[in-house]
């Protein structure tokens, strides 16, 4: 039996339920390993007028405190911008920026070294918010535009026209294993770096940088994360080449783990965006031009902002076709930690700024918001082209939304909504339906590609390496299921092994919900590579086995069950693993390195028009809330889910992803509330003030389900990436948060939507709807 | 007199003293014994990742009985006397019980990390329960966060479980042996000494007493729930630590039909377990009352603070936004202290000079809590509120206590108490002026909170802006007054 397909555990789940699996801070201490962390800013922008560690140094225990002068390489670097110093020199840029690594003996002695340290800056004006940097125009990259049609000319002959400006907050990630990295110094000055990075490739690259090495003499090795996120694409750079500075510097194993409170502080997250907005629309409701001019918060550095913006315009559309269409996006520079990847990547606050506006033509127009939906969701046959020109093919979203609106009982809820809002003076509901089309593949083209090694041993076991980091959402068991079946063998019998730099080399982030379609690609290519080898010999050796009956014929040669047979004798069987010994012993290859780049990808990076994606991931939710009149507290009744995910390669964890994914993007919109001080400084960052949901927070009613669609071919066993698209469903639950203020107050609302949001615009509201 | 706290970590015995002694649990394990399974996260209570079992000895003093609790909170020397058991312990070798069976088959687990944690909470539910709802299962783990699944996987998981087939931890690790030897050990009082700090055991109230007057000021460690937080984040380190845990009887919590009487070593828990278990007559405006405050108590941070925490402990901690206060306030609770020159009852009303500012002297220790019930037949209504960012697991943006005694539709007497809206929990004299003697009307209760509003003058914190507060303030009467006053009954949904 195939293992695609089939609700296999996550690889690691024993080790999860009995503790034994291993994470960076779970590694034995080395003897003589020194701890590390670093003196970061208090001030967000400023000029280091002097640094005097000669205080910190003379605290025993303390083995070294290094400045930029002491980096053997390059200070500056950057993955799409070079702009980031890893160590200030002559100005802070945000709070959380490292000035001075401190290695020592204990944390009692970092403690005691960080609070001798002695940084005088001049403090200079910071800039907090998007419109304090469009005033000074202080940007990150260069403003983008895509265009199609004759906007000016539809707004001309609207029948309506809304306009209005969305606005959302950041999100901190919340991984629960904070940024960590440890490191080993090798001979000649090599280095193994073991790190919670998604993207071991890049850390490898940013060490050998700032190092002044060559990459060869950097390996970085990831066994798993504590979760990720998108919060260790870039960000799990700074700590790993710290560490690596004193390893190399000192000779000496060198340890970082941030607490939560430093991580939460000192790290970017999901970028907030200010988006002003134009729509026309006739007054049946379908909308002829919209102009979208988005504008995100970057943060104090580039990072991957441009490219976050760049999925956030490609999401304006979201599922709707609309005719004319002009976008823009512009990055805002900041005093802010560098705002980074964080699942969704820009697309999340896309595809809020549309279905907030839907709702509010709705709103104009008397008429239910899904109607709207419904009415400008791209066609099949036509209207199927989006604004950057891309074709939406195999589209399943009117499908979606009519099999979610009836799973659901959309509209007789809907009723009841409003019923129950004419009665009840304690409380109010809301329902909306939303939708999701998420573009899969990198914007950016190159990173398309993967690398995979799969070795067979002789027993007939299996390992694969892959540059696939594993966080939490199951892709090495997903590789493994791919392997298994490619070589016709049990699952239990693929091993999937730590990610290192020496086995994959020049790898993509993890990221962009594409590992499984890039990795598990690689790894089938490398698979099928020795089966063709296995072929040749098992066709041979089971023709001569056959006594004159059979002549070797590779095509007819069967992998499955752990056996292998010729179809023309199938009593005949060969175990795979006795093939194996066979094959070794006529010198036949048993290991092979496996390629995937993904085919049919266009994208003009300036014009911002071209196929950036390799097809969409597609869904449709349901949400209901209900809300305290008084308190302004909310919970989410009911949520239902209808997802395209192609076919699943395993529905278990699958479904894990899109549980997740929709709880997180909950979060965003509804209670997770960064808070920051005049001076910048953030004020939630624990768990004690920054509230993720919380098991209490789940909808009392959650249906899960996806629809069965076998088109998805162009992806490996025909399946879809799943890791993001999910989170903007959430938008169904900040969407009914709106529908129910509307039947009160005018339904102005932006994110995230708290209690005291809620209350604020409830207090506000028409007061002949004042009970 | 001991200086070394004896505990067992999976069944084996330890015994601390020194510098180890003061490092938490979680350290402890982590670092010092090398069994990394626990892990740490947020290093304050607030996200269950560090969770292991404390086992105690139960009221027949046979058996221990084992509760979640954060061990990041917890420093080694308070668990003298204890049995702890950490994910490594919850199965044999090789072997899974049958909640990680149930978390493995319906991917309870992504990323690991939070998952030690849900693992040792969710086997601590079963512990004394075969099945769960799901209501169970939800008030049973809101103490444990997980960034990736979206709980529903881990809900699955827990109502998966059949507990009879369970390896549970009492029965892994028998009870008498380790209560023999815990017996023997902890009879007389401990101190441990390392460097400048002190902590203590006594296992009478003379010796409390003794060790409180003569070297002050000696900080009561009981739950740990917020003294940990403190150590852990603003590096507090007081010199002098004493826990109560040695000295028997102190927690008991009694309720009879005059009286709901809380012992100063009382957790949460254990008050709510009781309140519970309390028969009464369920018409009985006592009978009501109570489930009021178990209501509140089943938001009070989560299953692991309220194993910890005490009553005592939330009261002498002082915050104005401790979540037990407004209730405590408008049912004119009265503290026990008991010090050098015996004992003295003080009401709550009168306990707090200022933020933090206690009529409770060096020497004094608060023995129990005494809140008296209302009489039956008597007319009372009673609305607690909290309102926090996330209904559970949260601290409060603001509290609030409404209680009025009425005859026919008269008030005849109102108290009302507001938290979150000054330095510290406010009783509202003009407000319970206004209300008393009238008859219930919307207009009077929106007149109460208008009045409320101007009566009050809040702060903008992280929590919560002024406006909010101010806002809140004025709604919670109408509140109160739609969803417990108003003649034709609303739907209430919530």
């Amino acid at each position: 039996m195939p293992s695609v397909g089939r609700n296999i555990p996550h690889d690691s789940a024993r080790g999860h339920v009995t503790g034994q699996s291993k994470y960076v801070d779970d590694l034995p201490f080395a003897r003589n390993e020194l701890i590390v962390d670093f003196y970061w800013s208090r001030v967000a922008h400023g000029r280091i007028r002097s640094v005097d560690t000669s205080a910190a140094a003379a605290i025993p225990g303390v083995a070294a405190l290094f400045t930029y002068k002491d980096l053997p390489g390059q200070n500056l670097f950057g993955p799409i911008i070079q702009d980031e110093l890893l160590l200030a020199e002559r100005e802070v840029l945000f709070i959380g920026h490292p000035i001075v690594v401190i290695a020592a003996d204990s944390r009692e002695a970092i403690r005691l070294a960080r609070n001798a340290i002695v940084v005088d800056i001049e403090e200079l004006e910071p800039i907090f918010t998007i419109d304090a940097a469009k005033k000074a125009q202080w940007h990150l990259g260069e403003s983008r535009t895509i265009r199609r049609g004759e906007v000016a000319a539809a707004f001309q002959e609207a029948e309506e026209i809304l306009e209005g400006q969305w606005r959302c907050g950041g999100q901190d990630h919340f991984y629960l294993e904070s940024q960590a990295a440890v490191a080993y110094p090798g001979e000649h000055d090599a280095l193994i770096v073991h790190s919670s990075t998604q993207n071991p490739s890049e850390v490898q690259e940013v060490i050998a940088h700032v190092l002044g090495l060559p990459i060869n003499k950097v390996t970085v090795v990831t066994k798993r994360m504590g979760g990720a996120f998108g919060g260790k694409e870039c960000q799990a750079t700074h700590p790993a080449a710290i560490a690596a500075l004193v390893a190399l510097k000192t000779g000496r194993p060198a340890r970082i783990v941030y607490n939560k409170d430093d991580d939460m502080q000192i790290t970017g997250g999901r970028h907030p965006f200010q988006n002003d907005y134009r729509v026309a629309f006739t007054r049946d409701g379908l909308i002829t031009a919209a102009a979208i001019d988005f504008f995100s918060d970057g943060g104090a550095y580039a990072d991957l902002s441009t490219s976050v913006m760049g999925r956030a315009m490609t999401h304006a559309d979201n599922a709707y076709f609309i005719p004319n269409m002009e976008i823009t996006g512009t990055v805002c520079r900041t005093n802010f930690p560098p705002n980074t990847a964080f699942r969704g990547f820009g697309g999340p606050q896309g595809v809020a700024t549309i279905e907030n506006i839907i709702e509010e033509i709705a709103l104009r127009l008397g008429r239910d918001p899904l109607e709207i939906r419904m009415k400008n969701c791209y066609g099949v046959d036509d209207r199927n082209v989006t604004p950057y020109g891309q074709p939406v093919t195999n589209n399943t979203l009117p499908r979606l939304f009519t099999e979610c609106a009836e799973r659901s009982e959309y509209y007789a809820r809907r009723a009841e909504v409003a019923r129950f809002n004419r009665e009840s003076k304690t409380h109010l509901k809301g329902i909306a339906l939303t939708a999701v089309k998420f573009g899969i593949s990198f914007n950016t083209k190159f990173l398309n590609q993967a690398n995979a090694l799969v070795n067979v041993y002789l027993d007939g076991s299996v390992q694969v390496s892959t540059g696939a980091t594993e966080m939490g959402q199951g892709v090495n068991t997903k590789i493994g299921q791919l392997v298994a079946d490619e070589l016709g063998v049990d699952a239990s019998t693929v091993l999937v092994m730590i990610t290192s730099t020496e086995k994959n080399n020049n790898t993509s982030a993890t990221a962009a919900s594409s590992a499984a379609d890039l990795n598990g690609g690689a790894a089938v290519d490398a698979a099928r590579r020795i089966r063709t080898r296995m072929t040749e010999v098992a066709a041979g050796h089971l023709a001569a086995a056959s006594e004159g009956e059979l002549t070797a014929s590779t095509a007819d040669i069967v992998f499955a069950e752990g056996q292998v047979y010729d179809r023309r004798s199938a009593g005949r069987k060969l175990k795979f693993r006795e093939l194996v010994k066979i094959c070794h012993l006529q010198r036949v290859s048993l290991g092979e390195r496996g390629f995937f780049a993904t085919r049919g990808l266009e994208w003009d990076p300036v014009a911002y028009v071209g196929t950036p994606f390799r097809y969409f991931t597609k869904g449709c939710a349901a949400s209901e809330v209900l809300i305290d009149r008084f308190t302004g507290m909310m919970r989410v009744l009911r949520s239902d889910i209808l997802m395209d995910i192609g076919r699943s390669i395993n529905p278990g964890i699958d479904r894990g992803q899109i549980t997740g994914g929709f709880i997180q993007g909950m979060g965003w919109l509804t209670n997770e509330e960064l808070r920051y001080a005049e001076s910048g400084m953030l004020l939630t960052h624990s768990p004690t003030t920054y509230k993720i949901p919380n098991i209490q927070d789940v909808p009392e009613v959650f249906n899960v389900d996806w629809i069965d669609n076998a088109t998805n071919v162009v992806n490996v066993a025909a399946s879809k990436a799943v890791g993001e698209p999910p989170l903007l469903l959430a938008i169904s639950v900040w969407c009914a948060i709106k529908n129910a203020l509307s039947f009160v107050s005018d339904g102005k609302l932006d994110a995230p939507a708290t209690g005291e949001e809620i209350l604020m615009r409830l207090a506000n509201q028409k007061p002949e709807t004042r009970n | 007199m001991r200086n070394q706290a004896l505990l067992f970590i999976n069944g084996k015995e330890h015994r601390v003293a020194g510098a180890e002694a003061f490092d938490t649990l979680s350290n402890y394990l982590r670092y010092t014994l090398g069994q990394t399974g626990t892990k740490i996260v947020c290093e304050e209570g607030d996200c269950g990742a560090c969770t292991v079992l404390v086992g105690r000895p139960d009221s027949s003093g046979k058996e221990l009985t084992y509760r979640a609790v954060n061990s990041c909170i917890q420093i080694v020397g308070q668990l003298d006397g204890t049995s702890v058991v950490t994910v490594e312990g919850l199965a044999p070798p090789r072997e899974l019980n049958a909640v990680q069976q149930a978390m493995v088959s319906c991917h309870g687990a992504q990323c690991g990390y939070c998952t030690p944690g849900f693992v040792v909470a969710m086997s601590a539910l079963f512990e004394t329960r075969d099945r769960l709802s799901e209501q169970e299962v939800r008030d049973g783990l809101t103490g444990n966060l997980c960034r990736c699944t979206g709980y529903e996987p881990i809900i699955k998981a827990a109502l998966a479980v059949d507990g009879s087939r369970m390896m549970r931890a009492r029965d892994l690790y028998p009870s008498a042996p380790m209560l023999e030897t815990i017996g023997a050990h902890c009879r007389d009082s401990l101190t441990i000494e390392h460097g400048e700090r002190t902590l203590s055991a006594p296992v009478t109230m003379e010796q409390a007493i003794g060790i409180r007057s003569e070297r002050a000021p000696v900080i009561i460690l009981q739950g740990g729930t917020d003294l940990g937080v403190q150590a852990n984040k603003r590096g507090l380190r007081p010199p002098l630590l004493m826990s109560l845990n040695g000295i028997k009887g102190l927690d008991e919590v009694r309720i009879d039909a005059e009286m709901l009487s809380v012992g100063g070593t009382a957790t949460l828990a254990a008050l709510e377990t009781a309140i519970r278990l309390h028969a009464g007559s369920v018409f009985s405006p006592a009978h009501g009352h109570l489930a009021e405050l178990a209501n509140i108590l089943g938001i009070f941070g989560s299953p692991q603070i309220r194993n910890a925490g005490t009553l005592a402990g939330n009261i002498a901690n002082g915050s104005p936004i401790a979540d037990t206060l407004p209730f405590l306030f408008v049912m004119e609770a009265r503290l026990e202290l008991t010090g050098r020159s015996g004992t003295r009852v003080v009401p709550i009303n009168a306990f707090y000079r200022g933020y933090k500012q206690l009529d409770l002297e060096p020497d004094e220790i608060i023995t129990r809590i005494l809140v008296p019930l209302p009489p039956s037949g008597s007319e009372e209504t009673l609305g607690l509120y909290k309102v926090s960012r996330r209904k559970d697991l949260d601290i409060s943006s603001f509290t609030a206590a409404i209680r009025l005694q009425t005859t026919a539709r008269t008030i005849t007497a109102a108290s009302v108490a507001l938290g979150g809206v000054g330095p510290v929990v406010l009783r509202m004299p003009s407000v319970e002026a206004l209300l008393k003697g009238q008859t219930i009307t919307q207009d009077l209760f929106e007149r109460a909170g208008q009045l409320a509003r101007r009566e009050i003058n809040p702060i903008s914190d992280v929590r919560g802006s002024r406006d909010f507060r101010l806002q809140l303030a004025e709604n919670i009467f109408r509140k109160f007054y739609y969803e417990r006053l108003e003649p034709r009954r609303e739907m209430r949904e919530a």
